[in-house]
């Protein structure tokens, strides 16, 4: 097929009337609504991000869209006709495929009999040489006819394999509408590059596609139109990519206004002093997650660990409770070596653990109220017997200041509200009187209602003295808990901020994966080591910034920070060309610095901060225009439009 | 001290609870057979009843912490074949006592292999005490040259007639050891870990319960449990014989299910077991005292084992529906 006539037959589809039509999409599972009114338009041809913080009711929307979860109301309407799914079957037959998350490929099956899977329950014989010829063409037509061995087993298969095993399969079934659940979820960069690859090869074909995800600069990159949910709720519909800056779109994920300088009413906590660490973690490493992490806990201090799915921030706190083991690092509780071997020693020496799956990994279901909040206590005792009774008093004035009536304390702990077991998780370490607390996710799946109050719970808790680390992938619960976060990524802890200089933007930007970052530090490295200079990427916001790498070959052009950094432009060594901004080198007064500056926008226009070179003046300069021109030249590559 | 801690849970064992349905059951039966046959509530029956409870109820105990735990133990039959035949090779050459012990010690080491297997490497269950139980009866017949051993000394018989207060050594025994199992499993922190385990076993691990000795110990508990079984058993017919405790796994289980337990792990109660147990065995002895073709045991045993764990589907559904 030539390029050419199919991007025709896309401006000729795209016409005004929407191919796909959700309105007014509900969905309940058992008492939590997952959808509460959520709409969505797809015009033919066209790549839709489907956009939400977790939770938000995403996966559901495109579960029920391509029938693999039936509504319990609302419609949809393809093309103008109505469709009433119930299973997936149906909505692939009306051409509507979804790439799962977890795939849903029979993984002792070769990758030909996974892509005509469908084939398979057909009657009369199969001719493996057609389905073979057929799935060649697929993947030809993807370009990627030499990445996918097609007798090969599929549990053989890499993530990113099988994730274009599915999509073949959804070519083989001849679907129009494809949609992409969290597709780049378990992908690396280069892999996510291909995949975009695939996708655009994908729409040039006609093909119309929803990518489903919470990543802001993957939106960009990709989609054409965005729809935003929250809550349940379609909070902004079919917006044009192009149109959109990330505050905004962070703003409509979140719902809240996100602060523009959020550094002007900075906390009281960060000029407070700290008072002594709980907990103090020095080069930790629990591979294959965790590589290098060091951070402190003070008492009485609520810290976030923030970072994306994946940056080793649950991983960090197993290995503090000791149920993961550690290859390098040490952790002192109070000032003294502490080496747990199993969680026991970890809650014995006074710290307590709420995992991030409450159900999987916090309730013990045929067990009482009483008795789950017993556990720890359980875990920490020595005694051959129980020795419940000793516990008593506490766990009555726990139950008390929960507001949970004591007769309920012998019923089962499921039939609570999500909030009301989350509280009692907690408790169960309250109750062991514990230096340091450490919460995974505290408030998933916790409505807002109950979040408030777990909150306030967690800062009555710091009051009293312990210490407490909250990990949280929801930026704005971190930024509005914790006095100090540290940012992870990559299994790496790469920076310790107070909140109050934090917004949802500039965590994001920090929280990015390292590995997309390797490429630009790499070359800021290259600049800095081929003009003897420093070379840095920073975020200037009015009379702060931030910087994101600085690599420094010369101390005498040192800007005076480093990567992570977060001064005021008048503290460092350059403030006049900070403040002027200029594409040409600017000469500090009374100084010799002299550092020029390049603004760094995204393929759609979005500031991306700046990068910058410093240099010793009393050494030639080289020529602006030329470092200018090498600089854009590799953003340009590393920047790249859809 | 843990007197409050009893009482409720005994309350809400007694409350409820399917094993308090079984009791009814239990009782209804024995209501229909003692109306039905002249000779079942006579006091010769019902001590009848008792003795012949005693090995299943022993192998049933051990049973109940191994499916508690969400596991399932095969080769209790064979352990009991084994150790059976290892008792009798001692008593050629050592006092009872120690005889005795050496059975015991055999069963708990048969126990660790498997537990040890199972929990530290995760082998299924299922599939590792299979092995174990062919090993175990293929051991039997090695070690017994294939031929019941008869000539034990006569004072073996003793633990059997012996009577404390009236009641014989090993239905004595028998309820002793489901006292101990039901006092283990409420009162010490073993015996909830291994319900917290069988209730959810990532919970239990993250909680910093010791997760790997309390999925072990059942095994070990099973396997010991077993050669008591056969040492009553043997010393009951005075005789070893290697296919010794053939299909007791079967029989063990069936009493676990029927008393309640959830083959899922994390419910059960060792009450219940032992009403199973009773049911089992009664329903044995009244088909007997009926006349009834010995044949039809296996399908009333087998109706009551589905009842029970389907009456158990449909309230455990009702339960989570709510």
């Amino acid at each position: 097929m030539k390029v050419e006539d199919s991007e025709a037959a896309v401006q000729s589809r795209a016409g005004a009337r929407p191919m796909l039509v959700a309105v007014g999409i509900e969905k309940a599972f058992d008492r939590t609504r997952a959808l509460a009114g959520a709409e969505l338009d797809v015009y033919a041809g066209e790549v839709m991000g489907l956009l939400g913080a977790n939770g938000a009711g995403k996966s559901t929307l495109s579960k029920v869209i391509s029938g693999h979860v039936v509504r319990d109301a609302g419609s949809i309407s393809l093309e103008g006709r109505m469709l009433s799914l119930r299973t997936a079957r149906e909505a692939i037959q009306q051409g509507i495929t979804m790439v799962m998350q977890e795939t849903s490929l029979a993984p002792d099956l070769s990758v030909l009999e996974n892509i005509f899977l469908a084939e398979l329950g057909r009657q009369g014989r199969l001719s493996y040489r057609r389905l073979k010829r057929q799935s060649e063409e697929i993947l030809d037509r993807l370009g990627q006819k030499e990445t996918l061995p097609l007798d090969r087993e599929v549990r053989l298969l890499s993530a990113a394999q099988r994730q274009l095993v599915e999509i073949a399969k959804a070519l083989a079934l001849n679907s129009t509408l494809i949609i992409f659940d969290e597709p780049t979820a378990s992908l690396s960069p280069p892999e996510v590059e291909r995949l975009f690859q695939i996708m655009t090869t994908l729409k040039r074909a006609g093909h119309t596609l929803v990518f489903v995800s919470h990543r802001l600069e993957e939106v960009f990159a990709i989609t054409d139109r965005v729809t935003v949910m929250r809550e349940g709720r379609t909070v902004a519909k079919s917006l044009e990519t192009g149109t959109l800056s990330q505050a905004e779109l962070i703003r409509l994920m979140v719902g809240q206004e996100v602060k523009p300088t959020v550094w002007q009413g900075m906390k009281s906590s960060v000029g407070l002093p700290l008072r002594p660490a709980v907990l103090e973690v020095k080069n930790l490493s629990s591979l294959p997650a965790v590589r290098d992490v060091s951070f402190k806990v003070h008492e009485g201090e609520i810290l976030g660990l923030g970072g994306l799915v994946g940056a080793g921030r649950s991983e960090t706190v197993e290995a503090i409770f000791g149920l993961r083991p550690r290859q390098r690092g040490e952790f002192l509780l109070n000032g003294k070596r502490y080496a747990p071997r199993c969680a026991a020693d970890a809650i014995r020496a006074g710290i307590g653990f709420v995992a991030e799956d409450r159900r999987v990994q916090g309730i013990v279901p045929d067990f009482s109220v009483r008795e789950n909040l017993l556990l720890g206590h359980l875990a920490a005792s020595r005694k051959f017997g129980l020795g419940y009774s000793q516990r008593r008093l506490k766990v009555d004035e726990l139950i008390q200041s929960l507001g949970l009536p004591a007769q309920r304390l012998d019923t089962h702990l499921l039939n609570f509200s999500g909030g009301m077991q989350q509280k009692i998780i907690i408790a169960r370490w309250l109750l062991l009187d514990p230096l340091l607390l450490l919460l995974d996710e505290p408030t998933k799946g916790v409505d807002i209602g109950t979040r408030t109050s777990i909150y306030a719970m967690l800062r009555q808790v710091a009051e009293s003295g312990v210490g407490i680390v909250v990990i949280s992938s929801d930026f704005e619960e971190l930024l509005s808990l914790c006095e100090r976060i540290v940012v992870m990524s990559d299994g790496l802890s790469i920076a310790h901020v107070p909140s109050g200089m934090l917004n949802e933007e500039k965590l994001t930007l920090f929280a990015a994966p390292r590995t997309s970052m390797e490429k630009n530090s790499g070359f800021l490295r290259d600049i800095a080591r081929d003009l003897n200079a420093a070379a840095f990427w920073t975020l200037i916001d009015q009379d702060r910034l931030f910087c994101l790498y600085a690599a420094v070959s010369n101390d005498q052009a040192d800007p005076g920070f480093r990567a992570a950094d977060t001064p005021r432009i008048d503290s460092t060594r350059i403030p006049t060309a900070l403040g002027a901004k200029s594409e040409n080198f600017v000469i500090e007064p009374g100084d010799q610095l002299a550092t020029l500056l390049l603004s760094v926008r995204s393929a759609r226009g979005h500031d991306m901060g700046w990068v910058g070179v410093t240099m010793d003046s009393r050494s030639p300069l080289p020529s602006a225009r030329q470092l200018r021109e090498q600089i854009g030249a590799f953003l340009a590559r590393i920047i790249k439009s859809p | 001290m843990h007197s409050t801690i009893a009482e409720r849970s005994l309350v809400s064992n007694l409350v409820g609870r399917l094993e308090v349905r079984m009791l009814g059951l239990a009782l209804i039966l024995g209501a229909a057979l003692s109306i039905l046959s002249p000779h079942f509530l006579t006091s010769n029956n019902l001590w009848n009843v008792l003795d012949q409870s005693v090995v299943v109820g022993i192998v049933a105990i051990g049973m109940t912490f191994v499916i508690l735990i969400g596991g399932i133990d095969l080769s209790v039959g064979s352990i009991a074949g084994l150790t059976g035949v290892i008792l009798g090779r001692g008593l050629e050459h050592f006092p009872i006592a120690i005889a005795i012990v050496l059975a015991l010690i055999a069963g708990m080491v048969i126990g660790l292999f498997s537990g040890t297997l199972i929990a530290q490497f995760g082998l299924p269950a299922f599939v590792v005490t299979l092995g174990v139980m062919a090993i175990g009866r293929s051991l039997a017949y090695i070690f017994s040259g294939a031929t019941a051993i008869a000539d034990l000394p006569y004072k073996f018989g003793d633990m059997v007639y012996t009577s404390v207060l009236g009641i014989p050594a090993n239905v004595l025994t028998l309820l002793v050891l489901y006292g101990l199992a039901w006092a283990y499993l409420n009162l010490t922190k073993g015996g909830r870990t291994i319900y917290a385990i069988g209730s959810n076993r990532e919970a239990a691990r993250t909680a910093g319960l010791n997760v790997l000795a309390f999925s072990i110990l059942p095994y070990v508990i099973s396997g010991g449990l077993s050669a008591v079984a056969i040492t009553f058993s043997s010393a009951q017919v005075m005789s070893i014989d290697p296919v010794a405790g053939t299909g007791l796994e079967l029989d063990a289980i069936a009493a676990v299910v029927i008393g309640g337990a959830s083959l899922y792990g994390g419910r059960g109660s060792i009450l219940g077991t032992l009403i199973g147990v009773l049911i089992m065995v009664m329903i044995r002895n009244g088909l007997n005292l009926l006349n009834v073709s010995p044949f039809w045991q296996g399908s009333a045993i087998g109706a009551v084992i589905i009842a029970a764990v389907l009456v158990e589907r449909l309230l455990s559904s009702r339960a989570f529906s709510r």
